[in-house]
């Protein structure tokens, strides 16, 4: 097959130069953005605490 | 061969930009054109197939199975049983999620959150992918260390094994080539199956389980949490989430192909859960032979005890079972690792590139194979207490991974009517709400006994 014949196979925005094409940055609100920090400490203290449980078991 | 007149949107693309990682995946979706034109279902449902299967058996890991069984060992047939079969439900409704997005945006999950929410989120997703495959990976090398022990074969074989099988499927240069030597090891998953029938349990209590949750495992609370916790890092993890996305959009999935790409979870799911309740039932058949002291991940493990108890043909199969679910997993995360890290870079991240044109993603998926193989042969490194912590360090970091994957399944501008249904994000949010519960509870619980303040 031509590569004029494969390229109709794939949609738009499959191609590679698509998508290396970066999409536009979400906007989050103060609120989500809060959320998510509390979030990310959160998971951070709890995996600190299973990494120390972890140590000590050594 | 005649191109189709509505097989996709790029009649308007410039020739010349055509890679070979787009040819590769143009010659995979003419085939799925023409199965879809010509009526094939079979054969279409058979090109489609490929990232739900794999990211669901892949979970279904050897340190996965071991749990299962240790949990059947210990407490026999009860509310483990069908606990497995919710929390592949859950997974379901993740996983789905991963193959819509990577469908409809034909992007991976790490490049999606860097792109959409910013370089510090992208990086701490990254960050966190790579810390827990690495430890799940040796968690692997262990689980086949451990069924090769059956046979008499060292940490060196178990080793050279997973590196080899990483080596060989992904020297082909395309994703269809590695998907499908993968499922073709991943249906050997069903050798748990087998093990749990030829150990001859008593079906009537095995229903009763299933109908019932009973009886409830008793014991300690901390010892409960982390079953729960290790039960729910066995079949939700951050590494499926990133795997099944970006395999969705590497295999070239289109809006198209979301009821088979549905469908392809869904069968991931049920098998998932089948083959580990097999484990867990082929397990229980130790219940009353000292199950509970049986360390699964030294030496010959439960195949060994296995021996004794069901017989050697049971033992064998459940040997094998543990080599193939550590080298699917092998396979599986050690792809995820190598997507993640080139989508965290920000440069190409396909199998369907060469190792010349995507040097950093092949690089990622080797290194991490490599580094956990040669964990495993320090002598002295901790290597059970790893891969016993593995799935509930998995579970703990799950939350974040969740919570933006469900943003990701909101975006408008991304997802436009695809997007979730409210009915959707109540079952997704109730689902990271247990799993951080069940995750923090088993944390801060061990940490105040290890601290001694409870």
């Amino acid at each position: 097959m031509t590569d004029e014949e494969l390229i109709t196979y794939l949609e738009r925005d499959q191609l590679v130069a698509d998508k290396e094409r970066p999409v536009p940055r979400a906007p989050l609100s103060r609120s989500a953005t809060l959320g998510l920090w509390a979030l990310r400490v959160f998971v951070i203290v709890v995996s600190a605490m299973v990494i120390y449980t972890f140590a000590t078991q050594l | 061969m005649k191109p189709p007149a509505d097989a996709g949107g790029a009649t308007l693309a410039l020739p010349g930009l055509l890679t070979p990682e787009d040819a590769a995946r143009s010659l995979d979706r003419s085939r799925v054109h023409h199965a879809r034109a010509g009526g094939r279902r079979w054969y279409l449902l058979w090109l489609l197939v490929g990232p739900g299967i794999l990211a669901m058996l892949g979970e279904n890991d050897g340190p996965s199975m071991i749990s299962y069984a240790t949990t059947g060992a210990t407490y026999g047939l009860g509310f483990f049983l069908p606990f497995i079969v919710v929390t592949f439900a859950m997974a379901i409704v993740c996983q789905e999620m991963c193959m819509r997005v990577g469908a409809v945006t034909h992007r991976g999950y790490g490049q999606l959150v860097l792109q959409r929410y910013g370089m510090v989120w992208g990086w701490f997703a990254a960050i966190d992918l790579l810390f827990t495959n690495l430890v799940t990976l040796i968690a692997e090398f262990v689980a086949i260390r451990v069924g090769l022990a059956f046979f008499h074969l060292g940490a060196g074989v178990a080793a050279a094994l997973g590196v080899v099988l990483v080596l060989f499927t992904l020297s082909g240069g395309r994703y269809w080539r590695w998907e499908r030597i993968a499922l073709g090891l991943a249906i050997f998953n069903g050798l748990f199956l087998a093990a749990a029938i030829m150990a001859k349990p008593g079906w009537g209590s095995v229903g009763q389980s299933m109908v019932t949750f009973s009886p409830f495992p008793g014991g300690s609370f901390n010892t409960l949490l982390l079953l729960l916790a290790s039960t729910i890092g066995a079949t939700v993890t951050p590494w499926m989430v990133f795997f099944q996305q970006s395999a969705s959009a590497d295999k070239g999935l289109t809006p198209r192909d979301l009821l088979h790409g549905r469908i392809d979870t869904i069968i991931g799911g049920a098998l998932a859960a089948v083959f580990g309740c097999g484990a867990l039932i082929a397990g229980a058949a130790l219940l009353s032979h000292g199950g509970a002291n049986i360390q699964g991940l030294a030496g010959a493990g439960f195949p060994g005890a296995l021996r004794a108890v069901a017989g050697p043909g049971v033992a064998t199969i459940f040997a094998l079972g543990l080599v193939e679910a550590g080298a699917v997993a092998v396979l599986t995360i050690s792809a995820s690792t190598g997507y993640a890290a080139a989508e965290a870079i920000g440069v190409r991240s396909s199998l369907n590139n060469s190792p010349r044109h995507a040097a950093l993603f092949y690089s990622a998926t080797t290194a991490v194979a490599l580094l956990a193989a040669g964990i495993i042969l320090v002598p002295g490194a901790p290597l059970l207490s790893i891969a016993l912590n593995a799935n509930v360090l998995a579970t703990v970091l799950l939350p974040v991974t969740l919570v933006f994957m469900i943003m990701l399944a909101n975006d408008r501008r991304l997802m436009g009517r695809l997007r979730n249904t409210r009915a959707m994000n109540r079952t997704a949010i109730a689902i990271v709400v247990f799993v951080s519960v069940c995750g923090a509870a088993y944390g801060i619980d061990s940490f105040l006994r290890t601290t001694h303040l409870i």
